[in-house]
This record gives structure tokens, C-alpha cells and sequence, in this order.
């Protein structure tokens, strides 16, 4: 025993974190020793702030610390089409880019029959009692362009379609102001594929 | 092009190694145990960032050691290009130009490599594996787009096969799933398939002239490639993509009673005829041998032809196992053009004018001497 208990429990917490190894743990732990008594008191309120006042919108998902949250409230949305992401951070990044001005439906998760995750595993259920109840025509899939997000975007088309709902999946290929050059062979396939008519 | 120096760290029995190499001919002697095979699957593992022996890495990294590193200096095209490939317990690290690249794709093909091993004369009578992998790897060096689709296929599939048992079990009953997964899996197996194709045509084009010409004359290689539809080879991707669905809507119940999927790339085989049948039931030892040198041979010509340069030969201890004639057709067609790399436990054994011209490189217990 190197560390007297409260610390080795602080240390113990910071590994915890995504990211974070034993080493940095330390550093971090430490680091909190030094800090002012208010700080402290300050972080540790956020932290459990964070957990207890945030929920999940019963409506789309995203993380809220209102009922429904503040972009299923605002009327000035469009209503009519929905953005289906993975994750809430998908959410912030979309909102960030401040020219989608539909709503969202966060997912938590990808299909994966490997990992035992099931479409009633994610908010797939919520989303298909959403679309009988609100008038949608457009669905845009923007689930992460991998297998299971892939094969997760594909299942809600074919589970919409007998619907009449518009589905649609984002574009992946070439970021815009790269150079060609230097875009890796994968990429590129994909961005030729996905070419268009000018 | 060429490898023209090689370092060791940690590899396996090599605690540190700094050698240059000839462009021609190397020669590695050395007793059994001592580290021949070892050095030529450092070279592999330069180019592929994988061992041919072993998928368990940790084994490459010498005892209670941390990490391994293999660092080469290749040159091509009249162009030095450095590669590293580290191994440690956290993952590997393929640094090309001393930039690391994250996706394997972008690694492989900087360096080609034909290696022939003992274990590459089974390609004829082993089992089917052998030989997808052999055609996996060798089209993954010269596509290294191949790479990423059989990567992602495999993915596909293994996702697939857990959707299958669970219905198998009835852990689940609705199939709008397995559609979504069959649809996926079908846009890579026909990708996949198509390029094997393309692959097969060029290998015999390769390889036909070269068994005439070992077998003097008197034998016609001609090889067949069997896939688990009925699909010309000369149909394209979306032909392709139509008869994978009409089969696995065939297949459907099976698949689920089995809990595993039945048909696809995974389950593809390739077969030799000489002079119309069957090598793999029906020639003798020495024809398998024969096949398997003529399409080693064929593959330097492939991919000279494809990637504009000839790779680097290794052959580990398979000149012993063929007879003077063989050696010598061998030895004539890499002459004065292909580094080689040739390991043996005596040379007296390999009569060959081109020996003259080569280095001789002696191992020990994990040292080299030149």
C-alpha cells in the first residue's frame, strides 16, 4: 500500500475514465490535492450535477435536462424530417453546423448480432411509434459509415419504407478542403462510387 | 525492387541485427535452430505487418521483451523508402516514409514479397484455405483496396453468422435483419468475387507458359476455380450480385436450421488439372511440386506486370526439396533480375552458376556474420 486510502480511491476513479491509464490517474489525482478547497467542491458538485439533473428526452433520446428537450419543444424546427444519429454527440455536432433545421432521433448504439445488440436493444421501438404519431416525411439516417452502422441504417429503410417515409443516408467520402493526394485508397473508391451527375 | 538493409530489435531469437543486404543473390546459412527462417519472416513481416507461421504476434517479440521492432530500407523506382513495423502488446505500428498508417491498406504493397516456403507445396494438396489465402494476399499486394473489402466482408459475416444462430436457437424470430445483412454481405462478396476473377485470369495467363516450359513441354496446367455459385467468370459485379440473392434466398431455411452461413467467398476453392485431371487426387508428389513452383514463379512476372517492378523472393528452405532440374529452372528465372533471398542449412547442395555472383550470410544462435 503506497497511497493512503483516499487517494489510492481517487486514483482508483480517474482510471475509470475513457482514456485515462494508471499513470495519468496519479497525476491527476495529485493534481486535485493542490487545487483550492472551492474548486474542488465545485468540480465534484458538476460531477454529480452532471449525472442527476441529465436524462434522456423521452422523445428523441438526446440528453436533456428538460422533458422534452429543447430542440423537441422548439416550434420553429421542422417537424417533418428527422435526423437518426448513434450517439448525442452526433446531436451537438450536427447542431454545431447550424444548418439542419429538423429533429433528431439518438439511437444509443449500432445493431451488432456479435455484440448481442438487437434492434429493440436501441431506440429503434421509440422511433417507429414516433413516426405514427408525428407527421414525418423524411428520415435522414446519419448513423456512423461502418458495418454495424451501415447494416443499422439499412434495417430502419426497410422497416420504413411500407410507410411511405422518405428515407435518406448521408454522403461519406472525400472531407471538403482536402487534397486528393493525399486521400488513402478506401476513401477515394468510396468517394467514386459515390459520384454524381453534374 | 529491393530491400537494402535490414534492422532487428527484440524479433524473435535476434536481440539486435543491422545488416545490408545484396541486390541480387543472399544466401543465409546456418545449422536448424539458429535463425534463418526467422530472418526471412522479418522480411515478410516487413511486408505485410504479418507473420506467414504465426497470427499470434506476441510470439514474434523476443521473451519477457516489451516490443519488437523491424525496420528495412527499400528501394524502388530509384526511390529510398524506409518501413518499420513495431510489434508490441498494446498493437503494431506500420510506419511507411516514417509516417504511420492506420489503416493496413495503405501499408501493404510498398514492399512485395514472394516467399515460398515448405509450407507453400501444400498450396496444391492442402486444404481449401491454402489457397484463399494465397489468392487473398497475393491480390491484397497488388490491390490493396482488396484488403479493406475482405476486411469488411468478414465483418459482415461474422455479425451474420451470430444473426444465424440466434435464430437457429430462436432467441429471435423476426428476419428483417438477416435480409439487411444478407444484402450487406452480398455487396462485398461480389466485390470480392469479381476481383478474384480478374485475379484468376491474370494467374493463368502467368503460370500456363511457365509449367510448359518446367515440364518440358509436356504437361498443360490449367486451373479452375470453384465458387459456391454457378457465375461465369466473365460476368460483372451486378450479375454477380443476382445470383448470390436468388441463392441465399434458396438457402434461407438451411442456413438457419445450421446457424452459419453456407455460401460465399469464405467458402471458394481453386483446383489444378495437368493434362486434364485432377492434380490435387490424382498427380503424383511431384506434379503438386510442380504446380505449386510454377505458380510461385508466375506470381514474380504477375506482379512485375501489375506493379511495374519485380518483388523480393524469399525462398526458405524449399531449394533442397526440389531436384536439380527444378532448382535450376528456378535459379534461370530470377537470374539478374530479382532479389532473392535464399535460405539453406548447406550450400553444396545448390550447384548453380548465379551462386557466384551472391553474399553469404552465416547465422548463429541469433547473429549474423557476412
Amino acid at each position: 500500500m503506497y497511497y493512503p486510502e483516499p487517494i489510492s480511491k481517487l486514483i482508483d476513479s480517474f482510471t475509470k475514465l475513457p482514456g485515462i491509464g494508471p499513470k495519468t490517474a496519479v497525476r491527476l489525482a495529485f493534481f486535485v490535492l493542490n487545487m483550492k478547497d472551492d474548486d474542488v467542491l465545485d468540480f465534484a458538485k458538476s460531477l454529480v450535477n452532471a449525472k442527476r439533473e441529465l436524462t434522456h428526452c423521452s422523445t428523441c433520446g438526446h440528453i436533456t435536462d428538460q422533458d422534452p428537450c429543447a430542440i423537441c419543444q422548439d416550434t420553429s424546427r421542422d417537424g417533418s424530417i428527422i435526423c437518426v444519429v448513434q450517439d448525442p454527440k452526433d446531436v451537438i455536432a450536427m447542431e454545431k453546423m447550424k444548418e439542419f433545421n429538423g429533429k433528431y432521433h439518438v439511437l444509443h448504439g449500432a445493431i451488432s448480432p456479435m455484440d448481442g445488440i438487437g434492434p429493440e436493444d436501441i431506440n429503434v421501438p421509440d422511433l417507429i411509434s414516433r413516426l405514427k404519431d408525428e407527421e414525418v416525411e423524411e428520415l435522414v439516417l446519419a448513423t456512423n459509415p461502418n458495418i454495424e452502422g451501415e447494416a443499422t441504417a439499412m434495417y430502419i429503410s426497410r422497416l420504413v419504407k411500407p410507410s411511405g417515409i422518405k428515407t435518406s443516408r448521408i454522403a461519406h467520402g472525400l472531407p471538403v478542403g482536402g487534397d486528393l493526394e493525399y486521400a488513402d485508397e478506401v476513401t477515394l473508391s468510396k468517394a467514386l462510387e459515390g459520384r454524381r451527375d453534374l | 525492387m529491393n530491400i537494402e538493409q535490414l534492422q532487428l530489435k527484440n524479433y524473435r531469437n535476434y536481440e539486435m541485427l543491422d545488416i545490408s543486404f545484396n541486390d541480387r543473390l543472399n544466401v543465409i546459412i546456418g545449422e536448424n535452430a539458429q535463425g534463418k527462417t526467422n530472418l526471412m519472416e522479418a522480411i515478410y513481416v516487413l511486408a505485410f505487418s504479418k507473420s506467414h507461421r504465426t497470427p499470434r504476434e506476441k510470439e514474434l517479440v523476443q521473451w519477457e521483451r516489451e516490443y519488437a521492432k523491424i525496420e528495412g530500407r527499400i528501394t524502388k523506382r530509384n526511390q529510398t523508402i524506409p518501413l518499420e513495423v513495431m510489434l508490441s502488446a498494446k498493437g503494431k505500428k506500420a510506419k511507411l516514409n516514417r509516417v504511420e498508417q492506420r489503416k493496413l491498406s495503405n501499408y501493404i504493397g510498398a514492399l512485395n514479397v514472394v516467399m515460398f516456403a515448405p509450407e507453400h507445396l501444400s498450396l496444391v494438396k492442402g486444404p481449401p484455405q491454402t489457397r484463399r489465402r494465397f489468392i487473398d494476399m497475393e491480390l491484397g499486394q497488388i490491390q490493396p483496396t482488396y484488403i479493406y473489402h475482405l476486411g469488411q466482408y468478414q465483418k459482415v459475416l461474422k455479425q451474420r453468422n451470430h444473426l444465424l444462430k440466434q435464430l437457429q436457437r430462436r432467441q429471435i424470430q423476426d428476419k428483417t435483419m438477416l435480409a439487411v445483412l444478407t444484402d450487406q454481405l452480398i455487396q462485398h462478396a461480389s466485390l470480392l468475387l469479381e476481383r478474384r476473377f480478374v485475379f484468376l485470369d491474370l494467374l493463368r495467363q502467368w503460370t500456363t507458359p511457365v509449367h510448359h516450359s518446367i515440364s518440358h513441354g509436356t504437361e498443360r496446367l490449367e486451373i479452375r476455380y470453384a465458387p459456391t455459385i454457378e457465375v461465369s467468370e466473365s460476368a460483372n459485379k451486378e450479375k454477380i450480385e443476382s445470383m448470390y440473392t436468388t441463392k441465399f434466398h434458396e438457402l434461407q431455411k438451411k442456413e438457419i436450421e445450421r446457424g452459419t452461413t453456407l455460401i460465399g467467398p469464405h467458402r471458394d476453392d481453386m483446383t489444378f488439372y495437368v493434362n486434364r485431371k485432377n492434380v490435387q487426387t490424382y498427380g503424383s508428389q511431384g506434379q503438386q511440386r510442380t504446380v505449386a513452383l510454377s505458380v510461385k514463379l508466375a506470381e514474380i512476372d504477375l506482379i512485375q506486370s501489375e506493379v511495374g517492378e519485380y518483388p523480393v523472393l524469399l525462398l526458405d528452405d524449399v531449394l533442397s526439396e526440389l531436384d536439380d532440374q527444378r532448382q535450376s529452372h528456378l535459379l534461370d528465372t530470377i537470374k539478374g533480375k530479382v532479389q532473392t533471398f535464399v535460405s539453406t542449412t548447406n550450400i553444396n547442395g545448390i550447384h548453380h552458376e548465379t551462386l557466384r555472383e551472391a553474399q553469404l550470410f552465416r547465422v548463429e544462435n541469433g547473429t549474423v556474420d557476412t
